[in-house]
């Protein structure tokens, strides 16, 4: 007969229906996470997208003879610290006025045991769009896993220092101001010794006019006992084996080292309370964000709250995230921060805060209540859900048009690659991700069509900013894990008016780190503060960038030092740079055609 | 003579019950077209009667109990059958999903893995043995039976969107809103199909997407709790708060006892600065749900915004006690692990 036929019975099927709703809402608290979201674009939005110009960043690394590789462990990422890699400075270290790149280099457990060195470079700024590697001649060769890089004149000499972290210290280099540096570690006191430091950044919190630095350690790791890959509640993604940690490992408490004045460094972290639950550190910020002229700090930490530690002004802190909003997420959850910078997103006067995530969770966009308080409006600001599978790492705020309000740039990346083959919606490359600020307290992300190099996928990881060709356009500098660093130039045709302003200490520090200026023009009123390092492992360009819009005279310039003096200049031009010193005296003026650079001519390694 | 007329007797004795068995079945696969499963139960037991080893009968009884939920006979039944007929994929299928509705998981599965031995190129039994997969939280074992039903099948809606929840709660949210865009597709007033789209496009970070399949499905079903929540959700997430207040007070008026519902509220009237209705809202999730913290800390921010200091302390002075009780979460390497 054969004619019974395998009815689909109706019971099975509302059952089994609601069996599985039931199932598939116990997931709720995952996707509940992960919906925050992005308004519709509106009328609004379709307008500013065709009033505003095309903005475009070009991949110019290798034209411009930037030619290094970035070792960070095994292609599998077994261990934590295969995938943290990544640290980048932007810095002038020759004073010619052109800033030059130093690019931190890891290891592999192989290469470590073998003693064998995969050096970090320095490249030096021809001025015509070319660099070349002079890290031969530089003596900055310490041999390590390395991960971060600190920029900061520690001793006021007028030549800019670094300190990078490496998985089991610190390195700091003094710049003698002949093209090399010597390792004064030791003498100085800032080792870090056995710890793993990630992020590190220079900062007068006491204003005594000498940069005392923060270190950022992340895991207190035994290379001889490390935790099997895919073994064991913490190595684990979605079900699937990958390296382990941060869960599971011991936290390394970071360091504060207070700079005695004399080349010398003292360990104040126990002193000053920082660090207590020794959280796992990744991104390093010193704001004034009170703005009471005394610098704070905020740390970004892994899968831990972040810390927010208000300065006295009498060298003490208080840690005070969670009562400002900026140690959790909005729903109370600990975050995995990873970059951090701040700027006055929306020219109120006061300075936000940015924050990278991991993938299933929104990056934060903490705005400033002006009251102690910030409220994340990454949901509102069209920030946060657009970032929902997006690895974040690198974080910087710059003006890519000149139109006087700040636009952000992510770098992503996951840390595990065995997320490809499995769509998750997660991959290990990830695109960047360029947000235009739309000037009303919300971004508009515009990564994919800024160009084909910010439409590519990358295993990114540090960031920074900088004018790279002194033509008045902030660019890009990321670096990539088990690749070649992007040098990727902003080649935005029509693009506002700017100004530049480099701020020499003499009673503050002379990097006048901590610094806040406040630039009016075109009855627009913008606020930056001096510093280099935020982001992830990675230092900018110093020089603070303002972009003026249509405004081509600056009306004026108030400079507020960490001394507590107040420097006003004005009214002046735009499109040039002004070196000013404290004491309200313009040293140098720098100025710059809004034209492109000439054409990178490639000149042969070592060559100057 | 006589032993010729008695052997024409007993051919024509014979022809007459065979004919009579083949009338029942046929009568009995018409009540079960017609749904009347009493009726087809009645008529396969009474050829049951006159055919026990028939094979059809034996189907035809399974399924008429089976579909009365007369699981003990069914059970027996099919038992029995698969004693006279081991091989028999339908006898098989069907005795599996009597184990499935007694919640005999482990036994049904066994049971409905024999039957896709037998019979692979069957959507149904694949299906069914995702089904199973399914109420266990299997999910990724369900994809692949599902696979192979919507392989087999392409043309029927509900496996797509089963396929699609199969796919979302193994995170693989891309291939989920494909399937559901597929069922939506065969079956466009499929009920919940434009939720779960909605639920897929949110978990990828899609909001605006979201929001859009969300409101098509509350217009369909404008008092369905789960959409109205998730809308609101989505809404609150992407600033729209007084549109997510809406939503959300409509949700939390038809479920009292949701404690996402009440907190999404409280987040959303704090966000708009009604300060005071949202430690309301704040202190009904909490009375919901005392021992999550994310729920305190939202607390204690609507206070500290609504001046109430020290009732704002008190507050963050729960959450961090509830913090240090629980395990965290967030962070590296925190996704749902299967």
């Amino acid at each position: 007969m054969g004619k019974l036929r395998s009815l689909r019975i109706a019971p099975f099927g509302s059952i089994a229906g609601a069996v599985f709703l039931i199932a598939a809402f116990s997931q709720l608290s995952f996707s509940q996470e992960s919906a925050a979201v992005s308004k519709p674009p509106g009328k609004s939005k379709l307008s500013v997208s065709l009033s505003t110009p095309q903005v475009s960043f070009g991949d110019v690394t290798h034209a411009a003879g930037i030619d290094f590789h970035l070792t960070c462990g095994s292609r599998e990422k077994r261990y934590i610290m295969d995938s943290m890699c990544g640290g980048i400075a932007v810095f002038d270290y020759d004073n010619d006025g052109w800033m030059d790149i130093f690019l931190v280099n890891g290891s592999t457990l192989e290469d470590l045991q073998n003693k064998k060195c995969n050096p970090s470079k320095l490249y030096h700024n021809n001025h015509d769009g070319t660099f070349t590697d002079v890290t031969a001649n530089s003596g900055l060769t310490h041999c390590g896993w390395g991960f971060g890089v600190a920029v900061g004149d520690y001793d006021n000499d007028g030549w800019e220092d670094l300190y990078i972290t490496y998985l089991d210290g610190g390195v700091l280099y003094h710049n003698d101001g002949d093209g090399a540096f010597t390792d004064v570690t030791a003498k100085a006191g800032v080792g870090n010794a056995g710890r793993w430091g990630t992020s590190a950044a220079f900062g007068d919190y006491d204003n005594d006019g000498f940069l005392d630095l923060y270190v950022a350690n992340y895991v207190d790791l035994d290379l001889k006992h490390l935790p099997e890959f895919g073994q064991g509640p913490f190595c684990q993604y979605r079900g699937i084996p990958v390296s382990c940690g941060p869960r599971g490992l011991k936290g390394g408490r970071d360091r504060l080292y207070h700079n005695n004045g004399d080349g010398t460094f003292t360990d104040v972290t126990e002193k000053l309370n920082i660090d207590t639950d020794s959280y796992y550190g990744l991104g390093v910020l010193w704001l004034d964000y009170d703005m009471d002229g005394c610098e704070d700090l905020y740390v970004a930490n892994d899968s831990s709250p972040s810390l927010l530690y208000r300065g006295d002004c009498k060298g003490g802190f208080t840690e005070v995230g969670v009562q400002a909003g900026v140690a959790y997420s909005a729903d109370g959850r600990e975050q995995a921060g990873m970059g951090i910078d701040s700027a006055d997103y929306d020219n109120d006067g006061w300075p936000d805060i940015a924050k990278a995530n991991f993938s299933d969770d929104t990056n934060n966009l903490y705005h400033n209540d002006h009251d102690g308080e910030f409220t994340d409006l990454a949901g509102p600001a069209n920030f946060g859900q657009v970032s929902l599978p997006f690895l974040g790492f690198g974080l910087k705020f710059l003006d890519f048009d000149n139109d006087g309000w700040k636009d952000v740039f992510v770098a992503n990346g996951h840390v595990n690659p065995q997320v490809d083959g499995h769509s998750f919606g997660v991959t290990y490359a990830e695109r960047p991700l360029l947000f235009r600020n739309l000037k009303n307290g919300k971004f508009e992300e515009i990564g994919k069509r800024a160009g084909v190099a910010l439409a590519r996928r990358y295993v990114a990881r540090g960031a920074a900013t900088a004018d790279f060709f002194n033509d008045g356009r902030e660019d890009l500098l990321v670096s990539v894990l088990d690749g070649s660093p992007l040098l990727l130039r902003n080649e935005t045709a029509k693009r506002g008016h700017w100004l530049r302003i480099k701020t020499v200490g003499t009673h503050s520090n002379r990097d006048g780190f901590g610094a806040r200026v406040e630039v009016k023009a075109g009855g627009l009123r913008q606020s930056e503060e001096v510093r280099t390092n935020s982001s992830f492992e990675s230092a900018s360009d110093p020089r603070l960038h303002f972009g003026l819009g249509a405004a081509a005279q600056v009306d004026s310039i108030v400079i507020h030092w960490p001394s507590g003096k107040v420097d006003t200049l004005g009214p002046d031009s735009a499109d040039q740079e002004l070196v000013i010193q404290e004491g309200g005296v313009v040293t140098k003026r720098v100025y710059s055609e809004p034209t492109s650079p000439p054409h990178p001519k490639r000149k042969n390694s070592n060559q100057r | 003579m006589a032993y010729v007329l008695l052997a024409f007797a007993c051919i024509a004795g014979a022809q007459s019950v065979n004919e009579s068995v083949a009338g029942l079945i046929s009568k009995g696969q018409s009540a079960l077209d017609a749904g009347d499963f009493s009726q087809s139960a009645g008529d396969f037991e009474r050829a049951r009667q006159m055919a026990p080893d028939n094979l059809e009968v034996n189907r035809g009884l399974l399924l008429s109990y089976l579909q009365q939920n007369r699981l003990d006979e069914a059970e027996q039944t099919g038992r029995s059958a698969i004693a006279r007929f081991p091989q028999d994929p339908q006898l098989l299928h069907w005795l599996g999903l009597v184990y499935f509705k007694r919640g005999r998981n482990a036994e049904a599965l066994e049971t409905l893995r024999q039957a896709e031995k037998i019979q692979n190129s069957q959507a149904d039994i694949h299906f069914d043995t995702a089904l199973v997969l399914l109420s266990d939280n299997q999910y990724p074992a369900a994809a692949i039976e599902l696979e192979k039903a919507v392989q087999l099948d392409p043309k029927t809606a509900l496996p797509h969107v089963l396929l699609g929840r199969a796919y979302q709660n193994t995170n693989r949210s891309e291939q989920a809103v494909e399937q559901f865009k597929l069922a939506l597709r065969l079956e466009p007033e499929l009920p919940l199909g434009h939720y779960h789209l909605g639920f897929a496009y949110a978990s990828l970070g899609r909001n605006q997407e979201a929001i859009a399949e969300y409101e098509i499905e509350i217009k369909r079903s404008p008092h369905d709790f789960s959409t109205l929540y998730q809308l609101g959700h989505c809404l609150l997430a992407a600033g729209d708060y007084k549109s997510a207040i809406e939503h959300l007070q409509r949700a939390s008026e038809m479920d009292p006892q949701n404690a996402d519902a009440a907190y999404d509220l409280g987040k959303a009237l704090l966000m708009q600065g009604e300060t005071e209705s949202a430690v309301a809202a704040l202190q009904r999730a909490i009375a919901l749900r005392a021992d999550d913290p994310g729920v305190h800390y939202q607390l204690a921010w609507a206070l500290e915004k609504a001046g109430r200091k020290d009732e704002a302390q008190r507050e963050f002075q729960t959450f961090a006690a509830l913090k240090k009780q629980q395990p965290v979460t967030g962070g590296m390497a925190t996704g749902p692990i299967q």
